[in-house]
């Protein structure tokens, strides 16, 4: 809390960010967010849009796990559910894209709110084995799709990249165009969650996780709230699925097994637990560490030879030791460590 | 307590400041070579002569799901890169090679190949897995690279829809149509009568499933009962229970489309339970490395050998890395197999340049198209690609490993 400010008016008390520190920063990101594809080249346009579709689905899961309090490792099935529902409507009916992926996460919605069903009997271990097997109905599914009619991949049609008859091809090239398609809706997504945790259905998520006995005696509804969660969470996975699925052109089971699941869930703990622009942060993380930690060595392969032989195992190594440092030093994720630089410099040079 | 964390977050802080300088600092496309590979990276650092390095781009599995077959073959490119360099390089100018783990892993794919192909400038591109050279077929068809990868899938044979992918060995689907029309014969030859009965024990992967449509066709069309699908579970450590579905079944005949570690263990798993049924390996399994890992249970097995570790083309690479001291870990042919798909890639590198043209992914493609027959040393029937035909290579020979080694039970077959 910042002393000085005083609210004079009602409006002024709700608002989402009171502070012009805080609304500076924002139409300082938006500036930088807005002028990075008219500089950056394919590589990093790549990236990004991978960051972006991550943190989609990384606040998606953080609204589960974060805030609600309930286990999911089964969000790379849901993902998939995003992605293979968009792909069949933009295959199999010619639909474009603009109504494949709003059908697609209401879709996911439905199916992570009945894979959400156990949550009402389950807690904590048990919830999560019971979302793992989630993930493992909906891969076999997919892996022995026969039933679907899927081959091993689907490759989606470039005329269903098209908005209300703008076809996207005509725009530019695929990243660049895609590059304000994914940071679009993350935009959107944060606006919506950061605004939920203001609402009676999100106090009413943060109440569960906090204590859901406590919860249900103050008049919350488990069973109806914990399936809203699972479900607006998924709306998000399949919202990020659906989006991998046109973005990329082309998807296949692999993109979305266990270990996609577990890297989600490795994101929003980087990132920080019940935080919005902490799943962004992580999200980033973890799709720029082994792309920076490759850089690094291409770069200084010149002083150290064969490092290039080693840089597998230390990508490997890299990425546990990312997540144990982590849990020791900063268990609150990347946002806290944000938050004790800011508190630094505001008290400094007095250290409380 | 609090002084230790500020610490910490500085220091991260400071770290991934360094980082980011660094990254960028690697940015500027005259990179040295990224492909040292353990083998002393001397790639590409003699001053050309006739004009900047060719560069090459490739991706390899060295610690994913199929590394066991995946680092022979990266071996086996590297070094003929240093081979061609050693021996002068294309047109006098010299070859650099481009090259990283991706860890079996589709989006690190993806990433890498936007990364060398926008960044260092690649010509042509060397790839490995099925999922993701079928995942980045719409991007190599968009950017004109010529891509050459060890996945040898049906669907990247067609040049009406991907025309920038080339295959130097019969498809899988070939395979397994050659590898069922010897296992028909052998069956007469034992002189038993009736029909086989089929199964296939797979990599439960893109890479495993994707044969196994066609073959099916061609079994039902020859009167065979349905063939029974049993994926291998990745990272299984027993296979008794597929062994033993498959037992039920009643197949005599198993057709592994996997790699050599979880073949080698069905080996062991099919010796431990005495089965009677004959293990038929499609190119990843029929190796040296599965007589390596299953020993004496390895004995009888048969297997489908696209690329030959005999013929002088083989010898040429072999004594190569004995000279050099390159470890592959005794895999031969798939050493050979990866320094054989190199070849051909440069060959057509080499050949737009004597014919003049200037090198891009366009001029090499037709050249590959109308260049005519490729020869690699006898490792593979000559090589054809045309403008209706990216499936190089129709024919392969059947392989049986008697006494520890592979050796040629039939004369070159091909499925049509």
């Amino acid at each position: 809390m910042q002393s000085g400010t005083f609210h004079t008016s009602y409006a002024g008390d709700m608002a989402l960010r009171p502070y012009w520190v805080q609304r500076l920063r924002i139409a300082l990101v938006l500036v930088v967010v807005l002028a990075f594809p008219w500089f950056a080249d394919r590589y990093w346009l790549n990236l990004a849009n991978t960051i972006a579709l991550a943190a989609i689905g990384a606040i998606g899961l953080n609204i589960l796990v974060g805030y609600t309090g309930q286990i999911s490792i089964g969000h790379g099935g849901f993902l998939a559910v995003g992605a293979y529902t968009a792909g069949l409507l933009a295959v199999r009916l010619d639909m474009p894209m603009w109504i494949t992926v709003p059908v697609a996460s209401c879709v996911t919605a439905l199916v992570g709110a009945f894979f959400g069903l156990p949550s009402v009997r389950l807690k904590g271990l048990y919830l999560a084995i019971a979302t793992l097997a989630a993930q493992e109905i909906i891969i076999w599914l997919l892996t022995h799709g026969k039933l679907l009619g899927i081959g091993e991949s689907l490759t989606l049609p470039r005329a269903a990249n098209n908005l209300f008859g703008i076809s996207l091809a005509d725009l530019g090239n695929n990243d660049f165009v895609f590059y304000w398609i994914t940071v679009g809706c993350l935009i959107l997504t944060v606006i919506f969650v950061s605004n939920l945790f203001r609402s009676r259905t999100g106090r009413a998520f943060v109440a569960i996780r906090d204590q859901d006995i406590a919860a249900q005696v103050i008049g919350v509804d488990l069973f109806r709230y914990k399936l809203l969660a699972f479900a607006t969470s998924s709306f998000f996975a399949g919202l990020a699925g659906a989006l991998t699925a046109h973005y990329r052109g082309i998807i296949s089971w692999e993109r979305f097994t266990i270990d996609t699941s577990i890297l989600y869930l490795a994101m929003i703990i980087i990132g920080g637990l019940g935080s919005v622009s902490g799943s962004i942060y992580g999200a980033a993380f973890m799709t720029l560490l082994p792309a920076l930690l490759s850089n690094l060595a291409r770069a200084t392969s010149d002083v150290v030879p064969n490092i290039n032989s080693y840089l597998p195992y230390i990508q490997q190594g890299a990425f546990g030791l990312a997540i144990i440092l982590f849990l020791i030093f900063e268990p609150e994720g990347i946002v806290k460590m944000w938050r004790n630089v800011k508190d630094y410099f505001r008290l400094w040079p007095f250290s409380y | 307590m609090r002084n230790e964390r500020r610490r910490f977050t500085l220091l991260a802080l400071v770290l991934a400041l360094a980082t980011l300088l660094a990254a960028c600092g690697g940015q500027p496309s005259t990179q040295p070579p990224a492909g040292g590979g353990g083998t002393g990276g001397g790639t590409g650092g003699e001053t050309p002569s006739g004009g900047p390095p060719i560069k090459i781009g490739a991706i390899f599995d060295l610690t994913g799901a199929t590394a066991d077959v995946g680092t022979p073959y990266s071996k086996g490119q590297i070094a003929f890169i240093e081979w061609k360099n050693a021996n002068g390089g294309v047109a006098g100018r010299q070859l650099q090679l481009v090259s990283q783990d991706y860890a079996y892993e589709v989006p690190r794919a993806e990433e890498l190949y936007t990364q060398f192909v926008t960044q260092d400038g690649v010509v042509v591109f060397s790839g490995w897995g099925t999922g993701d050279t079928e995942a980045l077929k719409g991007k190599i068809t968009e950017d004109k690279i010529p891509f050459i990868s060890a996945s040898y899938s049906a669907a990247l044979a067609n040049p009406a829809e991907t025309p920038y992918n080339f295959l130097v060995a019969p498809t899988y689907s070939d395979q397994l149509i050659i590898a069922m029309k010897w296992a028909l014969d052998d069956w007469k030859a034992k002189g038993k009568s009736g029909l086989p009965k089929f199964a296939y024990l797979i990599n439960d992967s893109p890479f495993g499933r994707s044969p196994l449509a066609d073959g099916t066709a061609f079994a039902r069309a020859n009167g065979v009962e349905m063939p029974l699908e049993v994926p291998s579970p990745r990272g299984a450590t027993d296979l008794t229970p597929q062994l033993t579905q498959i037992r039920d079944y009643g197949a005599n005949y198993v057709f592994m489309q996997n790699v050599s570690s979880p073949a080698a263990l069905a080996l062991k798993n099919a010796k431990s339970l005495g089965l009677d049924i004959q293990f038929v390996c499609l190119n990843w399994c029929a190796n040296e490395l599965l007589i390596k890992l299953a020993g004496a249970d390895a004995e009888g097995v048969v297997g489908a050998v696209p690329f030959s570790p005999e013929g002088e083309g083989a010898q040429v690479a072999l004594n190569f890395a004995k000279e050099k001291g390159i470890d592959y870990g005794g895999a031969d042919s798939t050493f050979v197999q990866g320094w054989t798909a190199m070849s051909i890639l440069v060959a057509g590198i080499e050949r737009t340049l004597k014919d003049g043209k200037e090198l891009t992914g366009e001029n090499i493609k037709n050249t590959f198209e109308t260049m005519g027959p490729i020869d690699t040393g006898g490792v593979t029937p000559p090589v054809i690609f045309s403008t209706t035909d990216h499936a190089g290579a129709k024919a392969l020979r059947m392989f049986r490993v008697e006494n520890g080694k592979w050796v040629a039970i039939t004369d070159f077959i091909s499925a049509r």
